[in-house]
């Protein structure tokens, strides 16, 4: 017995040693079976506290990746959105044309996809001058071009006037010299332009007094727009008011799109816009 | 600072050195398809490798496991590097008398640095237990002899590695006693 307490005393160390890697091994052993994974792992509480705290601090570093891959996710699906609304040319779906179209019945159903969406960030932007503009950095090497309509995720923001290589400055609709085609919700068309009063509030005109109107009803971009999409949402209606001259009424829209924090837009192109101008430039043109 | 709580900070900031800032870098020398391994330093074992020099052997064993079991516990290896590192605890003695010209418990209340040892000793003492913890540890992890070259070149590649980071970690946090005026 004697021998044997003085073996371990002489042999303490090499003895936690092995004790500790036969602990080890057994640890590493029960990780290889699928059940005895949980007893070493970032599963339990310490460790899973740390990394928790770390990947909230890292969270905001990665913010702006994701910001701009949610971005680019919402224009591609923007496009397949407006691709659903406006594939079917109902139109031709009428007598007329389906007598026409007899032996190929897929003829009719016309693929559009008129509009194309690219994602730029804002760079610069003012609110306070009384044309407002809003530098983007995307230009011509991205392929905007003049006149695209510029949108934000909330509503619309206005018009690409000049480009260069890696940058456009857009006319926002905070702009005495803009003036968009809108249309309320039961399908009253009117004008959106901006009294160079106040960043929030625009106003609609060409409106008839007879058109009922709430408060918060919504404006939206009308399908006569050489540019813009139809449907998206221009502001609300905060208040109206009759102008006894000439019948008509004046409706202030608080803009849904908030102007002083704008930081992600989307440039849209219409495909179709220059077939269009084109014509309506030659019939203008005969008369 | 009293040596015990000095040597808990530095295990703590180890710690989450190695598991929030040098885990995520994953290193490769160079861009091959085929693809040269990529690596991570490790550079906890330095904890050990700095504790004072009169820490009894089975101390030192406790602290490589707790050392080892907590890397383990951040990165799901389950006992691989308190394997290694229980090794290395326990060689780390025999190292460092074969390596010091006095014995050990001459240098009482010193602990292992560049300043005590001499850059030459202490780059031997390092680099040998550092090597060694690595050859362990990515033999346990590979656990595959049919490629030996590849779990060579990776052992090599890390071990330097983790080197310069190590060289790199007491440069920073080693007190400098003759300040520059």
């Amino acid at each position: 017995m004697r021998n044997f307490i003085f073996f371990i005393r002489r042999f303490f160390n090499l003895i936690l040693f092995l004790a500790l890697e036969i602990v080890c091994v057994i640890l590493i052993e029960h990780t290889n079976t699928l059940q005895g994974n949980d007893i070493v792992s970032s599963a339990n509480t310490v460790s899973g506290i740390v990394y928790k705290k770390q990947s909230d601090v890292v969270y905001y570093f990665g913010l702006r990746k994701m910001n701009d891959s949610l971005l680019n996710e919402n224009a591609i699906l923007r496009q397949k959105i407006d691709r659903i609304n406006s594939s079917v040319d109902t139109l031709k779906d009428s007598l007329v044309h389906k007598k026409i179209a007899t032996a190929d019945t897929t003829t009719h159903i016309v693929k559009y996809a008129d509009y194309l969406y690219r994602t730029a960030r804002v760079v610069n932007n003012s609110t306070n001058a009384s044309d407002n503009y809003i530098t983007i950095n995307r230009g011509s090497k991205d392929g905007i071009s003049k006149n695209m309509a510029v949108i934000s995720g909330t509503g619309v923001v206005g018009r690409v006037e000049h480009v260069s290589a890696h940058f456009a400055s857009i006319l926002s609709v905070l702009s005495a010299k803009q003036r968009i085609s809108a249309k309320l919700k039961n399908g009253t068309n009117g004008s959106v332009i901006w009294d160079e009063k106040s960043p929030d509030v625009l106003t609609m005109v060409d409106v008839q007094q007879d058109v009922p109107l709430k408060k918060g009803d919504s404006v939206f971009t009308s399908n006569y727009s050489l540019y813009f999409p139809p449907d998206i949402l221009i502001g609300t209606v905060v208040k109206t008011q009759a102008l006894k001259k000439n019948g008509l009424q004046l409706i202030y829209l608080q803009s849904s799109t908030n102007f002083h924090n704008l930081q992600y837009v989307y440039v849209i192109e219409n495909k179709m816009a220059g077939e269009k101008k084109q014509l309506e430039d030659s019939s203008a043109s005969k008369k | 600072m009293n040596v015990y709580l000095k040597n808990i900070l530095r295990f703590c900031i180890i710690i989450l050195l190695q598991v929030l800032i040098l885990n995520k870098i994953t290193l490769r020398w160079w861009n091959e398809p085929s693809g040269f391994p990529i690596f991570i330093p490790y550079v906890y074992p330095l904890f050990i490798l700095l504790l004072p020099f009169e820490t009894p052997v089975w101390a030192l064993l406790i602290m490589g496991f707790l050392l080892g079991v907590s890397i383990d516990s951040f990165m799901n290896t389950a006992g691989m590097h308190a394997f290694a590192t229980i090794l290395l605890a326990y060689l780390r003695t025999n190292v460092l008398s074969a390596l010091l010209p006095r014995n050990l418990s001459e240098y009482a209340g010193q602990q292992p640095s560049i300043k005590s040892m001499g850059w030459m000793p202490f780059l031997v003492y390092s680099s040998f237990l550092i090597v060694l913890h690595h050859l362990v540890f990515f033999t346990i992890e590979l656990w595959n002899f049919s490629n030996i070259g590849f779990l060579m070149l990776k052992v090599l590649a890390s071990s330097v590695t983790s080197m310069l980071f190590i060289i790199v970690y007491l440069l920073l946090f080693t007190k400098q006693s003759t300040s520059r005026i």
